[in-house]
């Protein structure tokens, strides 16, 4: 799979990219950063399903109990911030 | 080996009056985007009888299913109710009056429950401690009635709740073997979901949701890590693959918790579930209960077949149970 690599700053911006066109892809409309899009109603079971599957697979991350706090998911940059957490100590987000 | 524990007969009763989805009371009161939810849920209708009770459902599906294991209330060893959703009355039993109302004299009786809509797992498990504990006991009698606490029906977004009641006898042999089950909880939801109705008429009693976004992303996703580390253990201890699954029934919630728990596990639900939302809507701790009845009277599970039934209950537990069609078994019990 062809996943995020390089710098710091590179990761941020592609992983933010990323994010971006699938959440709006997703909920059909473009997000800012700190748009709460489970607070807009955006958001079903589903979804957050499809959501979660999306972050594991793309970045190769395991997201477990203990990280389904709902506050590193609700916007595009707090889900980035997740991401980048998840992946760090590998150098990067792959 | 321990002894095994058998399901004798289930049996479910429905009221026989309809009450489709599209006239439920207080329709008119939900916004715009909560009836297109509830319209979008698979349910055309529920039975709704408000002359019955919890309890007088529960009485007609322990006599209906004595009589199909063909025993007398006399010979009831135990018998466990599942707690209904709201007691008729405070500091008074309805264990007991169950046991009265069928003549279970030497029944051994009480309630379970405190797990919503998977409160059946704590009963079949107090089944098979009793059976596996006590050689003189048998015929566990397991019963439920079903009426939602409020008179809405709708959950929003969850479900529309019926009326039913379901029971089964349990004993060492049967033509359903319960094999294995399997149950987790997590109290960080304990009043996700809850009815105020201290100080306020009952109509006013309404199932509110703590907190939408929890519940659409913590539990929905807890759900799915929970439900799949289950099923993963329950099939692992029991040596078995999901190849050795012919059928996975699961509680009736929606047409969308169908897909979920699909996806989740990558297994396909009965048809069967789907039909009996549809007709019935969501009947609580019963749902697997009706679900194995009407696949067993379908034909769905032959001799040797195992079955998968899943539960899962806004109050964050989940249960799966494994069984097997036949008296014939070649598994090992546990």
């Amino acid at each position: 799979m062809d996943t995020p690599n390089g710098t710091g700053a590179a990761d941020v911006a592609s992983v933010t990219e990323e994010l971006h066109a699938y959440l709006s892809g997703h909920l059909g409309r473009a997000l800012g950063q700190d748009e709460d899009y489970f607070a807009l109603g955006l958001v079903n079971s589903l979804f957050a399903i499809e959501l979660v599957n999306f972050v594991e697979q793309r970045y190769g991350v395991e997201v477990t109990v203990d990280d389904l706090d709902l506050d590193h998911f609700r916007t595009l940059g707090r889900l980035r911030d997740f991401v980048l957490v998840k992946t760090a100590g590998r150098g990067a987000a792959a | 080996m321990p002894p095994v524990t058998a399901v004798k007969a289930v049996a479910c009763h429905q009221p026989d009056q309809v009450l489709p989805v599209a006239e439920l009371p207080g329709l008119a009161e939900l916004t715009e985007g909560e009836r297109e939810t509830c319209a979008r849920l698979g349910i055309d209708e529920v039975r709704a009888d408000e002359s019955l009770t919890s309890f007088d459902l529960a009485l007609r599906a322990a006599r209906q299913a004595l009589a199909e294991a063909r025993l007398t209330a006399a010979e009831v060893g135990a018998l466990v109710l599942v707690d209904a959703r709201v007691p008729e009355t405070l500091m008074s039993s309805a264990a007991t009056r169950l046991q009265a109302a069928l003549g279970a004299e030497r029944a051994l009786t009480f309630s379970v429950g405190g797990l919503g809509c998977v409160s059946l797992t704590p009963a079949l498990l107090t089944a098979r401690g009793l059976l596996a504990a006590d050689g003189d006991l048998d015929n566990v009698l397991v019963v439920h009635g079903s009426k939602p606490p409020t008179p809405l029906r709708y959950r929003h977004p969850v479900t529309v709740s019926g009326d039913g009641g379901a029971a089964a006898v349990l004993g060492r042999r049967g033509p359903v073997r319960v094999l294995d089950i399997v149950q987790e909880t997590n109290g960080d939801h304990w009043d996700l979901f809850r009815v105020e109705y201290r100080d306020r008429p009952t109509a006013r009693w309404r199932e509110e949701c703590r907190d939408i976004p929890q519940y659409s992303f913590r539990l929905a996703v807890e759900s799915r890590i929970r439900l799949r580390e289950l099923y993963e253990r329950l099939l692992t201890r029991n040596h078995l693959t999901t190849e050795d699954i012919s059928c996975h029934l699961s509680h009736n919630l929606s047409e969308g918790t169908f897909r979920f728990t699909e996806e989740a596990l990558d297994v396909k639900i009965s048809p069967t579930c789907a039909d009996n939302l549809r007709r019935y809507g969501h009947l609580g701790p019963n749902d697997v209960l009706l679900n194995l009845r009407t696949e067993l009277d379908r034909g769905g599970l032959a001799e040797g077949q195992r079955a998968v039934l899943l539960s899962a209950s806004p109050v964050a537990a989940w249960s799966l149970l494994l069984v097997e069609a036949g008296e014939g078994a070649t598994t090992h019990y546990l």
